[in-house]
C-alpha cells in the first residue's frame, strides 16, 4: 500500500533538472494570442461583445504555465476566462456565468482546459452543470494538461 | 511503387489479390468495397495508423507489387501530419449521426425477416412496405443523409474520392428506394425483396465505412469552430425538417416485437 503523501495538487516535485533552461525550437519571439481583458472569471462580463458566437476557453489558473505552447496551439482564435476550481470562493457566480455564455452570448463551442491533478475536474464538473442548466446545448471539448507540460487527454465531452 | 499510391484499390488488387489480405491485416476492409476508386496513398492516410504501422504496410504492399526488388518505403501524406488524437470519441455533430446511424442498422438487421414476411395482398401488408420505404425515404435519406451532403460534407474537398464513394452510396441507395416502390405499385415482390436486400448489404457497408474510417478522419480534420457550427446547423435541420425520429423509433421496435 502506498503511504498518504497528501493532496496531489499540492504534492512537491521538481522535474526538468537537466533542461531547465534550454530554449527549444525557434529563437523568434512568441507573439501572445490574448485578445481581451479581463480574463478572471469573477471579472468577466459573460454578455461582452467578445463572447458572442465565440469559441470560448475556459481554463484552469495554473494551465497557461505548464502548457508550453498554450498561446499558439489552444488561445488562439479563442476568447477566454480563468478560474481556480480549488481555491476561488463563490463558484456559483461562475456557473450562472457558464449559463450565459451558453443562452445569452450563444457561444459556438467550449472548451476547458484543466490540469491532471483530482480538484481541478471540478471546473469540467461546473462546465458541465452549466450545460445541464441551459435549455441551449452548445460542443464541450476538454484537455488534461500534466504537470510537467503534455497534454494527457483531449476530447469531446457530450453537448 | 509511386504509380500504384495514385491508382484505385480496387485495380491494384485485382492486380495483386494479396494486397487485399495485407489490407485486412490492419484493420482496412477495402475488399468488399463496392466502388474501389480510393487512391492507395488516400487510403492508407485516412486510416490514422500510426506511424510504425503505416511503414509496415507499406514496406509489405511495396513487396507485393514488385516482388524481389528493394526500393525505399514511399511515404503518404499521413508522415508529415501531426499524430492521431491520444483517444477517439467523436465530436457531438458526428456522435448525432453515428446515433442515427444505430436506429438505421437495427432497421436494416431486420429486413430479411421483413422480406420473408412480405404480404403484397392486403392492406396491412401493403402498409407495412409503404412504412418501411419510408423509414428509408424520409429516416435515412431526408433526416440523415442530407445532413451529411448538404452540410458536412460541404467542409471538405468533395472531390477527394472517400466522398465520392459516399455520394455514389447514397445515389445507389436512392435508385433501390425507386425500384421498390415502382415494385410495390407493380406487386413485383422478387424485385422488391431484391431491392431491399441489396439495400440492406449496401447500407450496412456504408454505415460501416463512415463509423470507423470516414467519421474518424473527418473529426480529426475539423477545427472546433467548424466543430460548433456543424452542431448548430444540424440542431437547425433537426427543427425544421418536420420529421420526428420517435415515429420511426416506433415503426423499428414494433417491427423488432414482431419478429422476435
Amino acid at each position: 500500500m502506498t503511504p498518504f503523501e497528501g493532496c496531489p495538487g499540492s504534492r512537491m516535485m521538481q522535474f526538468r533538472s537537466s533542461v531547465e533552461n534550454k530554449m527549444e525550437g525557434s529563437a523568434e519571439k512568441i507573439r501572445s494570442q490574448l485578445a481581451q481583458w479581463p480574463i478572471q472569471m469573477h471579472l468577466i462580463n459573460p454578455a461582452a461583445p467578445y463572447y458572442q458566437g465565440a469559441d470560448v476557453l475556459l481554463t484552469a489558473d495554473c494551465v497557461a504555465y505548464a502548457l508550453g505552447d498554450f498561446h499558439r496551439e489552444y488561445l488562439k482564435g479563442k476568447s477566454l476566462a480563468i478560474a481556480c476550481p480549488k481555491l476561488d470562493e463563490g463558484q456559483s457566480v461562475y456557473l450562472e456565468k457558464i449559463r450565459a455564455w451558453f443562452e445569452d452570448s450563444k457561444i459556438n463551442t467550449l472548451t476547458v482546459l484543466i490540469m491532471e491533478v483530482p480538484c481541478c475536474m471540478g471546473l469540467l464538473q461546473l462546465a458541465r452543470q452549466a450545460a445541464e442548466a441551459s435549455k441551449r446545448k452548445v460542443p464541450i471539448k476538454y484537455v488534461v494538461v500534466g504537470v510537467q507540460g503534455d497534454v494527457l487527454k483531449e476530447e469531446w465531452a457530450a453537448a | 511503387m509511386d504509380t500504384y499510391l495514385n491508382t484505385g484499390i480496387k485495380e491494384i488488387i485485382t492486380e495483386f489479390p494479396e494486397v487485399e489480405t495485407i489490407l485486412n491485416d490492419y484493420d482496412i476492409g477495402c475488399g468488399p468495397c463496392s466502388v474501389g476508386i480510393c487512391l492507395l496513398k488516400d487510403i492508407v492516410s485516412i486510416h490514422q495508423l500510426s506511424v510504425e504501422q503505416e511503414k509496415e504496410l507499406m514496406e509489405r504492399i511495396a513487396a507485393a507489387v514488385d516482388p524481389g526488388k528493394e526500393h525505399p518505403v514511399p511515404k503518404t501524406r499521413k508522415w508529415s501530419s501531426p499524430a492521431p488524437p491520444k483517444t477517439r470519441r467523436y465530436s457531438p455533430p458526428l456522435q448525432k449521426l453515428v446515433d442515427e446511424h444505430v436506429l438505421i442498422k437495427r432497421w436494416i438487421a431486420l429486413i430479411p425477416e421483413f422480406v420473408d414476411a412480405l404480404d403484397l395482398e392486403s392492406e396491412q401488408g401493403k402498409k407495412r412496405i409503404l412504412d418501411g420505404i419510408d423509414m428509408i425515404r424520409s429516416y435515412a435519406d431526408k433526416y440523415h443523409h442530407a445532413k451529411e451532403e448538404e452540410i458536412l460534407f460541404k467542409y471538405f474537398d468533395e472531390t477527394a474520392d472517400i466522398l465520392k464513394v459516399m455520394h455514389e452510396d447514397h445515389t445507389r441507395a436512392r435508385s433501390l428506394v425507386k425500384a421498390m416502390q415502382k415494385a410495390l405499385a407493380e406487386n413485383d415482390k422478387k424485385t422488391l425483396s431484391e431491392s431491399l436486400t441489396a439495400y440492406r448489404e449496401l447500407l450496412a457497408e456504408h454505415i460501416r465505412k463512415e463509423d470507423e474510417i470516414l467519421y474518424p478522419w473527418m473529426d480529426s480534420q475539423l477545427t472546433d469552430r467548424q466543430v460548433g457550427e456543424l452542431f448548430a446547423r444540424f440542431a437547425r435541420v433537426d427543427q425544421e425538417s418536420g420529421i420526428a425520429p420517435e415515429t420511426y423509433e416506433g415503426f423499428v421496435r414494433q417491427l423488432e416485437a414482431a419478429f422476435q
